[in-house]
């Protein structure tokens, strides 16, 4: 049973990324996806569920009209039987002609973000761009052009703002390294 | 087919993300003799063919992955229009990692410790 009381930022061993880091580079890119899509009623695509805190602090962020929109997928499990990634969730509306910006908390290896823009590009939207705060290049499988870039995270296993282990931590404001004797 | 489970079990997150890949198909000689007989190659384990991108997954140790290394080093010296990457056993515990699997690190890449 959880021990009652027990704080997750307890669990935090060291922070990488502070709040206030966070938050101020999340405003740049509010005011950089402001000047370049005014005009234009971009939609804001993202992936359930990690994205929602960089979802919406990035929207607070930004000046000008935009729609919004999320999706889910099915992740891949390891020793699984083999099989393709499923949308479990679809998006509210077409992209037919629309200007998306398809927003991300973290690219690693790039195979989910390469799927989903594959999927995204047959619905013939009229732009297709990608806006990630945390990317991790080491891993990096599938080469994919970032109009929008947060931060570059450290070959760690890191966890908060968005980014979890065992679904937990997601919701710290701040990004950190677990304890070793932490369950991750 | 594969001559390790990390390798199937890389393909099997391949085919799950709708990645074209071919398993072992080319092999680039990397020393020849003097009759122009090659002495030393290097088959890169995986080939994503929208990518054009060599795979090399390996699960040895790091103490033992000078001479994996100096190959790669070697076909790029070579070899330098042909892009490819090295996956070691942290990235491959990372990867895992990342999709909540603590299970089956021995499976996948043996039982020396994979944390450091």
């Amino acid at each position: 049973m959880e021990e009652s009381g027990r704080q997750i930022a307890d669990d935090i061993a060291r922070v990488i990324l502070t709040e206030e880091q966070i938050q101020t580079r999340i405003a740049e890119m509010g005011a950089a996806i402001s000047r370049d899509y005014a005009g234009k009623d971009p939609l804001l695509v993202g992936v359930l569920s990690g994205v929602v805190f960089f979802m919406a602090d990035l929207l607070r962020h930004i000046a000008v009209p935009v729609a919004l929109d999320f999706m889910a997928i099915s992740h891949y499990q390891t020793g699984g039987s083999s099989g393709t990634v499923r949308i479990t969730k679809d998006l509210e509306y077409p992209l037919n002609g629309r200007h998306v910006l398809f927003v991300e908390d973290v690219i690693d290896t790039g195979l989910t973000l390469s799927y989903l823009l594959r999927t995204l590009r047959t619905r013939q939207p009229a732009s297709l761009r990608v806006c990630v705060l945390f990317d991790r290049p080491k891993r990096r499988l599938i080469d994919i052009p970032l109009a929008y870039q947060g931060f570059e995270l450290p070959d760690l296993f890191v966890v908060g703002y968005g980014l979890d282990a065992h679904e937990h931590y997601r919701n710290l404001p701040f990004v950190g390294v677990l304890k070793p004797d932490v369950p991750r | 087919m594969f001559s390790h489970p990390s390798e199937e079990e890389f393909a099997r997150i391949l085919d799950f993300y709708g990645i074209t890949w071919r398993y072992e198909p080319v092999t680039f000689p990397l020393d020849w003799d003097a009759q122009g007989d090659v002495l030393e190659a290097f088959s890169p384990d995986f080939y994503l063919v929208q990518e054009d991108l060599y795979v090399e997954l390996t699960t040895l140790r790091q103490s033992l992955m000078r001479i994996k290394h100096r190959k790669i080093r070697r076909l790029k010296e070579l070899y330098p229009e042909v892009n490819i990457r090295l996956w070691d056993r942290r990235d491959f515990l990372r990867f895992l990692e990342r999709f909540g699997e603590t299970g089956r690190e021995q499976e996948l890449i043996g039982k020396e410790a994979v944390r450091g």
